[in-house]
């Protein structure tokens, strides 16, 4: 056990300069309720899985994007027809974007119905509510890289929504276009919110976000607390990141298959003068929006639709970030109204988002793929090769999983001996 | 009554000292930040088109042409004058084309329609469309920023 000696002699030096061992300990001693809604548990760390491949698949497109109005459309036709498996990047790019803010909605459907966000967990729910922000911003800054059409049109809408606030609203705008309209600048500037940007401020506000879940705890159910209901516990390392990483391989499996079977297209470059195409829509995040200004009558009484429209919509976020405050008795009647206000909003967004669907499809798609650009394997080579990858990486998935099973099995066996608090101390509280 | 000493520190004086210090050099490192994000750009005076492009016009048609950045329309006349607007939607700034068999204007992001003057008809668009003067000068015909009367 030479080996083994020195590997404890380098972590005892590590310790006594990082520190780390009290760090770990209280990994090993965390614990998480074990109840009917330990389901919405597994959401947060999905959605760091996804932001993970983002980080990673962003930086291999930004080797090859560039952010000009000459080259911007161009670029992005080169990765998905030259660069080898640029297009599976880019669709892993494209489509982990839309898994990470299904799952960021999720997340927060979740927290907001069972109402984690109630004291002392109000500024967990803020931060959380600017990592959404973040997120939409991330891809809203993000549609507009591949400069076509639609892109183009999106955006002009998109950044001239703030105009209509009064005081500021020019200047956001001004400041998100790079001048009064959309143009080269904008394009310049959102490649740099979309990789430096948003980044930084996404992880600071993550590494808050972590930290106060940390230290507060896991939330338990509100019936739970209200009864003083004392819910089964399971530790989080090992037994409940093993349950995670069930979801994070299945996930990530089912990301690699829709990637390489559906890959997203290119329109023709974007031109500044051309007008608006047919029947266009945001991204699938935004569409209860854009049907909500849609739908506004241009005149409401003596103010323009749109103002109060944007108001409305500044309202509903203020609101939002703020509900802990506001739903300051969760178990009483005010806080019932509350939920039913959630349902209410919830409902609306997706009717909303389905009205939208029903509506005219973008001439792009109705023209035929005359000016898309389909992406694919480049060659017979590149076809075999990554369905084998696929098939492989299923096969790994599959088995994986299975001992995982056979893992939890095992831990909770030995939770159920007492066999961690024995070796690392009792639960904390 | 007067007191024999200051309830105002010499600490507290010196620590507002220094917060003030700090805070407004903050705040004026602010101004040329935000100064620098936004970078020059004017809308041209004019646009000068020839006017051979336009001769074959028949009244009520329109033909569109390149306001700087923007699109622009050019409409004849039924006296034979020229209107010109800018083809940008007044509601949230798309594009809008020219739809020759309603004789209006439609904008594709939210159902905007104006008709041939470019007045907002159908939809969400608050005001009409921008226009802009159209003078012939020579065998050219020049359009400008229209003057607010």
């Amino acid at each position: 056990m030479i080996a083994g000696g020195r590997w404890t002699a380098f972590r005892r030096w590590l310790d006594e300069r990082l520190g780390f061992e009290a760090v770990l300990g209280f990994m090993r001693r965390k614990t998480v309720p074990k109840s009917g809604h330990t389901v919405w548990m597994y959401t947060g760390s999905a959605i760091l899985i996804f932001f993970a491949i983002q980080v990673v698949t962003g930086v291999i497109l930004a080797f090859y994007y560039r952010p000009t109005l000459e080259e911007a459309n161009a670029s992005v036709a080169r990765i998905v027809t030259d660069v080898p498996l640029g297009w599976v990047v880019r669709s892993i790019h494209s489509w982990s974007a839309t898994f990470m803010i299904t799952f960021v909605f999720i997340h927060l459907v979740g927290i907001w119905l069972l109402k984690s966000y109630r004291k002392p967990r109000e500024l967990t729910w803020m931060s959380g509510v600017l990592l959404l922000f973040c997120s939409l911003f991330f891809g809203f800054t993000g549609y507009l890289l591949p400069w076509d059409a639609l892109s183009l049109s999106a955006t002009k809408v998109g950044t001239d929504i703030p105009r209509a606030v009064p005081v500021v609203g020019d200047f956001v705008t001004k400041l998100l276009r790079g001048g009064d309209d959309v143009s080269g600048e904008t394009l310049s500037r959102f490649f740099s919110i979309h990789v430096s940007v948003l980044p930084l401020a996404l992880l600071a506000v993550l590494a808050l976000h972590v930290f106060l879940i940390q230290k507060l705890g896991m939330s338990l159910p509100l019936e739970a607390e209200v009864k003083k209901k004392r819910l089964p516990e399971i530790p989080f390392w090992p037994n409940f990141v093993y349950r995670e990483a069930i979801v994070w391989l299945v996930l990530f499996g089912a990301l690699l298959s829709v990637a390489v079977f559906l890959p997203p297209g290119l329109g023709a470059a974007a031109d500044l003068r051309a007008p608006a195409p047919e029947g266009i829509k945001p991204e699938w995040y935004f569409l209860f929006l854009f049907q909500t200004l849609k739908i506004f009558p241009p005149k409401i009484w003596f103010l323009q639709g749109e103002t109060v429209a944007v108001l409305a919509i500044l309202a509903g976020v203020l609101f939002f970030f703020f509900i802990p405050l506001i739903d300051n008795k969760p178990a009483s009647r005010k806080g019932k109204v509350l939920t039913a206000v959630a349902w209410l909003f919830i409902v609306y967004a997706l009717a909303m988002s389905a009205w939208s669907l029903a509506g005219p499809k973008p001439a792009a798609e109705a023209a035929g793929a005359a000016h898309e650009l389909a992406a694919g394997p480049q060659s017979a080579g590149e076809r075999t090769g990554i369905y084998v990858f696929l098939a492989w990486t299923w096969a790994t998935i599959v088995f994986l999983v299975f001992v995982m099973r056979v893992k939890v099995r095992e831990v909770d066996a030995l939770h159920a001996v007492g066999y961690f608090r024995e070796k690392n101390g009792p639960a904390k509280e | 009554m007067k007191l024999k000493t200051s309830l105002y520190s010499r600490r507290k004086f010196l620590n507002g000292l220094l917060a003030g210090g700090l805070g407004s050099l903050v705040a004026s490192l602010l101004y040329p930040l935000l100064r620098s994000v936004i970078p020059p750009y004017k809308e041209p005076d004019e646009v000068r088109l020839p006017g051979a492009d336009f001769n074959g016009l028949e009244p009520g048609d329109v033909r569109p042409f390149a306001w700087d950045i923007k699109p622009g329309f050019i409409k004849k006349n039924s006296d034979g004058t020229f209107t010109a607007f800018v083809g940008v939607c007044t509601h949230l700034d798309c594009n809008v084309s020219y739809v020759p068999a309603e004789k209006k204007f439609f904008c594709a992001c939210h159902d905007g329609w104006y008709d041939a003057d470019g007045r907002n008809i159908a939809g969400p668009p608050p005001t009409p469309l921008r226009r802009l003067t159209v003078v012939a000068e020579g065998a050219e015909l020049v359009i400008r920023k229209e003057t607010p009367a």
